[in-house]
């Protein structure tokens, strides 16, 4: 992100309303690398493709907030990585952890991992590292530590359905697996605050508490996310495309003041849980409207978006979720057109 | 209702599997699913009303969910509860005295490794009187179609989480009805609607697993 965008960013945060209004999409590999011509595999192991994907994105669509901008990463293997699990990448799909903790004993011999050494993470950070000249040759800075969340690592290592049944079953064991991962996260988050100064933001993305009941969620959910995003940092960013509405009227108490949410909730919504106290980024359907629509159909559904919104503060324009597979160049600047006409 | 009978429904509702769970709190230090079943056994109440115990609990939870008044952790403890009973019916099952409502054959379809969405329509499923044989993840279309050669008559489900899987998934669907045009596929997952579930020619869309419950339902109402 440039100095003027991280400006806008921060305004909106703050509630004033920018004119032409913000437009942002979180793009990671889902599209990136498709959109820019390569497979998915070569974006992840050919350093100069990551780089060239991401500077053309930002060439072809410089109004728009690139959320985190320049994410390095490989996947959902990314932190589950650094724990030891096993990693496929196949050639042009989504790369996926496999499990690693068969039964909840294996989590007492769990070791916290080193984020300077373990797993892909040292890559992560070097690639950035790498880039980082050409990065701001560009204009743009490093602006976001990222990480996965604690309970979606959580359902990487053990299996979504194993980790919230041990929830339920043995919450004791639950929290010393969520202890070990947010001790992991919080070194983690600062190890790329340390690597880059200019960082001022956390994007974290945890889909596992929209499984949640408020009960659990209270629990497991919301006194780990209060301690991470517990950062001297202007922007605590959360992305949780499964259901939100337990969470969101929770969100400014766990510190959050952006969030992406799914598609199948409408920004007014959101806005009467969060009490407008949180910038919102979304909300048109990212598959159905985004991915899979022709230019009038992104149009009409941005305008609905819009002429729905008596108050167009704290948003940032986006689809909910992140960027999917196939979206075309023609389908975003339809999307960015009519949001900057208003 | 025997009383034991109704104790056993109103265990599979809350999630309480056994005496020595914790959840949920306020039944803590209580007989669960699997002390209860074995004492209505024991007292000669036969696995009809049992397994109808199971179903009544199961639809309650399931209900309670898709109105957003439960959540996947209380479906998974229900169906966890539920299948401390399921153990104890098995003989009555192998020996024909209680039979299911039909076969359902699930998968989550080749190259997704997601297990969620899948694990909550077969509990949902199994717990609505169903057989289900859950052939796990990244299952290949080969595999459903031995599957399908095993099971005669069965019906089949298909389960995605990734968009980038939905090209497999048609593929699976292409396959099952070439070799097996009378059977009856559904299919259900975060990136599929109802649209696209036609497109690639599923017999059936699924938004959830009681959606999943009630298309099997309507398909082989129970007797």
């Amino acid at each position: 992100m440039t100095d003027a965008q991280w400006a806008t960013l921060l305004q909106t945060i703050k509630g004033e309303v920018s004119h032409p209004l913000p437009v942002g999409f979180i793009i990671d590999c889902p599209w990136l690398p498709n959109w820019y011509g390569t497979k998915i595999l070569d974006y992840f192991s050919n350093d100069e493709l990551w780089l060239q994907a991401n500077l053309k994105a930002l060439r072809e669509f410089p109004e728009a907030l690139f959320l985190p901008g320049f994410w390095s990463e490989y996947g959902m293997c990314t932190e589950p990585s650094a724990f030891g699990v096993r990693c496929n990448f196949p050639a042009n799909e989504f790369p996926h952890a496999h499990k690693l903790i068969r039964s909840s004993d294996d989590i007492d011999a769990l070791i916290v991992p080193d984020p300077r050494t373990d797993g892909l993470l040292p890559f992560v950070l070097n690639r950035l590292k790498l880039a980082q000249p050409q990065i701001e040759a560009a204009g743009h800075k490093i602006r976001f530590a990222v990480a996965r969340g604690p309970l979606n690592i959580a359902s990487y290592l053990m299996g979504t359905t194993e980790f919230l049944t041990t929830m339920m079953m043995e919450p004791e064991k639950a929290e010393l697996l969520l202890r070990k991962i947010t001790d992991f996260l919080k070194s983690w988050l600062q190890l790329q605050r340390e690597t880059f100064p200019s960082i001022d933001g956390i994007f974290m993305l945890d889909d596992i508490i929209g499984f949640m009941g408020e009960d659990e969620f209270r629990t497991f959910g919301l006194p780990i996310f209060q301690e991470l995003y517990d950062q001297d940092v202007s922007v605590r960013f959360l992305h949780n495309d499964a259901p939100c509405k337990t969470c969101a009227p929770f969100l400014p108490e766990m510190g959050v003041n952006l969030f992406n949410m799914g598609f199948d909730i409408t920004l007014n919504e959101l806005k009467a849980l969060t009490q407008n106290r949180v910038t919102l980024v979304g909300n048109i359907p990212p598959r159905d409207v985004l991915a899979s629509q022709d230019e009038a159909g992104v149009i009409r559904t941005t305008r609905a978006l819009l002429d729905s919104l008596p108050d167009k503060s704290r948003v940032i324009f986006s689809c909910g979720g992140g960027m999917p597979p196939g979206v075309s160049s023609a389908n975003i600047r339809a999307f960015i057109r009519t949001v900057q006409a208003g | 209702m025997d009383p034991l009978v109704e104790k056993i429904s109103r265990c599979i509702e809350r999630g309480k599997v056994n005496l020595a769970s914790p959840y949920p709190k306020d039944l803590k230090g209580q007989e669960g699913a699997d002390e209860l079943t074995r004492q209505a056994l024991a007292a000669s109440v036969g696995p009809a009303p049992i397994l109808q115990a199971c179903n009544d609990g199961m639809q309650r939870i399931g209900a309670k969910f898709g109105r957003g008044e439960a959540f996947v952790p209380e479906l998974l403890m229900a169906a966890k509860a539920m299948h401390a009973v399921m153990a104890q019916l098995k003989p009555f099952f192998q020996a024909g005295t209680v039979k299911p409502k039909g076969q359902f054959v699930l998968g989550t379809v080749a190259g997704d490794l997601h297990d969620i969405g899948k694990n909550l329509v077969s509990m949902v499923v199994a717990g609505n009187g169903w057989e289900v044989i859950d052939l796990g993840v990244d299952v290949k279309p080969a595999k459903f179609l031995d599957s399908i050669r095993s099971h005669p008559g069965c019906i089949v489900g298909l389960s995605a989480l990734l968009t980038t899987t939905m090209g497999n998934m048609a593929e699976t669907v292409h396959a099952i009805k070439a070799q097996f045009p009378g059977t009856t596929v559904l299919v259900g997952g975060a990136p599929l609607s109802k649209e696209a579930a036609e497109k690639m020619g599923a017999d059936g869309y699924a938004p959830d697993p009681q959606g999943a419950a009630a298309f099997l339902d309507q398909l082989r109402p129970a007797a």
